[in-house]
C-alpha cells in the first residue's frame, strides 16, 4: 500500500493533466469573484473570498505536484493560516456592523463610499 | 550605504530583465500552445455559456430560471473538461478527479446562488471536502486532512455561528425566511460578464504559460525521458528524498529492519543518493554498504515538514504574528460597546413593544 502510494506520487504529471486541475481552480476562483460582486450579504461576501482562497490552494498544490516541489503544499498551509486569521477578523467586524444597523446588507454601509 | 543602494538597483534590474527576457529564452520545444490542450473556440464559447448560466442561476426577484442556469453552467464546465480530456486522452486524470471536480464546482455555484446564508455555508463545506479529495489525488495527503480539520472543522463553524448569531427577522408576511438582500443579486449581468472574461483570459494564459515560466523546463527537456523527476532547483528527487531520510536515522533503521536487514539500534546509517545504496556503520567494526531496498521513501508529511521548517522558517514566524494580531483584533473588536443609531433604536423599541403587546393578548 505504501509503495503503491509512493509510486503514484512519484509518477510524472503531464501538462494536459495539470491543465484539468488549473481549469477547476480558475473556475472556482471566478465563481468566488461573481459571488463577491453580486451578493449583498456581508457574510456571503466573505464566504466568497474563502472560495477564492480555496481555488488558489488547488492551483498551488497542482503546480507543486507538477514540479515535485513541496513548497506548494507549504504555501497552502500559510493560505489556510491567513484564511483563518481573516475569518476571525472579518466575522468580528461583521458582528460589530450587524449590532450597529441590525442588518447584514452591504447596502446599509453605502455612506462609506464617501 | 551607496553599496546597499546599488545592490537594490541591481536586484530590481535583474527582476526586470527576468520578466522581460524570461519567456523568450524558452526554446520552441519547451513551449506548449493552447491548441495542444484544448480547441480555443470550445474554450471561449463555453466561457460565454458559463457566464450566461451563472447569470441566470443568480438569485433574483420574481420569476427565476435558477435551475436552467445552473444546468447550463454545469454543462459548459463539463464540456471544457471533456474537451481537455479528449485532446490528450492518454494523459487523462484519475476518474475520481471528475467526481470531485463536479462536486466542488457544483457546490461552489450553489454557495453563490443560494438565497439562505446557512445553506450557502453548508455547501461551502461540501466544496472543501471535494477539494480535499482533489488534494488526495494530487498526493498531498497531509494538506487534505488539514484542510478538512481547519476549514470545515473550525473556520466554517465560526461562520455558521456568526450567521446564526446575526440572523435577522424576515419581512412581514414572508415565511420563507429569506431576506430581500439575499434574494436579489446586485448587477448579475455585468458581474458575470467581467468575471467570465477573466476566466477566459486566465485559462488561455495559464494553459499557454504553464511551460513558459523559466529555464527549468529546458533542463527537463534537455535531459530527456525520466528527467521529469527533476527538482526545480536542479536537485533530483532521489537526492532530496535521500536528504530527508538521512535526517531521520531511526525511521531509516526501521525501514531497513522491515526489509530483513540485520541492524543494531546504535548503527549509523546514511543513504548515498546517486548509487542508491545505504552505508551502515556500527559503533565498532567496519562499515558495510548494501543496496537500498525498494520503496523506501519519505512520506508526504515528512516531506512537507522538512520543506516548511527547512526552507520557510521566516514565513512561519510571520504566520504566527498574523494569527496573534488576528486574535488581538477580534478580542478588541468584540469587546467594543456599540451605540445604536437613532433609527435602529426606534426599530428595536418598536419590536420590543409589539412583542409585549403580543404577549398580553
Amino acid at each position: 500500500m505504501t509503495t503503491l502510494l509512493a509510486q503514484a506520487a512519484a509518477a510524472p504529471m503531464h501538462e494536459a493533466t495539470l491543465a484539468h486541475y488549473l481549469f477547476v481552480a480558475v473556475a472556482m476562483f471566478v465563481m468566488g469573484v461573481v459571488g463577491f460582486l453580486t451578493r449583498r450579504n456581508l457574510i456571503i461576501m466573505f464566504l466568497c473570498t474563502e472560495l477564492m482562497f480555496q481555488a488558489a490552494g488547488i492551483a498551488l498544490i497542482a503546480f507543486g505536484r507538477f514540479w515535485f516541489d513541496y513548497t506548494g503544499q507549504s504555501f497552502v498551509i500559510f493560505v489556510v493560516t491567513v484564511a483563518a486569521a481573516e475569518a476571525a477578523m472579518a466575522l468580528a467586524l461583521v458582528v460589530l456592523l450587524f449590532r450597529k444597523r441590525e442588518s447584514l446588507s452591504a447596502d446599509e454601509w453605502q455612506s462609506l463610499k464617501g | 550605504m551607496l553599496g546597499q543602494r546599488s545592490e537594490v538597483g541591481e536586484w530590481g534590474w535583474s527582476v526586470w530583465k527576468l520578466a522581460r527576457v524570461g519567456p523568450r529564452r524558452c526554446g520552441p520545444h519547451g513551449r506548449i500552445d493552447l491548441e495542444q490542450l484544448i480547441n480555443p473556440v470550445i474554450l471561449f464559447t463555453m466561457c460565454a455559456l458559463g457566464a450566461i448560466g451563472v447569470c441566470m442561476a443568480l438569485p433574483r426577484r420574481g420569476l427565476t430560471a435558477q435551475f436552467i442556469g445552473a444546468t447550463i453552467a454545469g454543462l459548459a464546465g463539463g464540456v471544457v473538461l471533456l474537451a481537455l480530456t479528449l485532446k490528450n486522452f492518454e494523459h487523462h486524470p484519475n476518474i475520481f478527479f471528475y467526481i470531485f471536480a463536479a462536486v466542488a464546482l457544483g457546490s461552489a455555484l450553489r454557495v453563490i446562488t443560494h438565497p439562505r446564508p446557512v445553506y450557502a455555508a453548508l455547501y461551502f463545506i461540501l466544496t472543501i471536502v471535494a477539494s480535499a479529495g482533489l488534494y488526495l489525488i494530487l498526493a498531498a495527503e497531509f494538506m487534505a486532512f488539514a484542510l478538512i480539520i481547519v476549514y470545515a472543522g473550525a473556520i466554517l463553524i465560526t461562520y455558521l455561528f456568526v450567521i446564526m448569531l446575526a440572523s435577522q427577522a424576515s419581512a412581514e408576511g414572508d415565511d420563507s425566511g429569506e431576506l430581500d438582500y439575499d434574494t436579489v443579486a446586485r448587477e448579475p449581468i455585468a458581474a458575470s460578464f467581467v468575471s467570465f472574461l477573466l476566466l477566459a483570459a486566465l485559462t488561455a494564459m495559464m494553459f499557454k504559460g504553464v511551460t513558459n515560466l523559466g529555464d527549468v523546463r529546458e533542463d527537463v527537456q534537455a535531459t530527456g525521458a525520466g528527467a521529469m523527476r527533476l527538482h526545480p532547483l536542479g536537485k533530483s528527487v532521489e537526492s532530496r528524498d535521500a536528504g530527508v531520510l538521512n535526517e531521520m536515522p531511526r525511521r531509516l533503521r526501521d525501514e531497513l529492519k522491515k526489509a530483513g536487514i540485520e541492524i543494531a539500534q546504535t548503527d549509523e546509517v546514511a543513504i548515498n543518493a546517486g548509487a542508491k545504496t545505504v552505508t551502515i556503520k556500527p559503533l565498532s567494526g567496519t562499515a558495510r554498504t548494501i543496496p537500498l531496498p525498494e520503496g523506501v521513501s519519505p512520506y508526504n508529511v515528512e516531506n512537507v515538514g522538512f520543506n516548511l521548517l527547512g526552507e520557510h522558517p521566516g514565513s512561519i514566524e510571520i504566520a504566527g504574528v498574523i494569527l496573534l494580531m488576528a486574535m488581538l483584533g477580534a478580542v478588541v473588536l468584540s469587546r467594543k460597546q456599540v451605540e445604536l443609531d437613532e433609527e435602529a433604536k426606534k426599530a428595536h423599541a418598536d419590536m420590543l413593544s409589539s412583542d409585549q403587546a403580543g404577549g398580553v393578548v
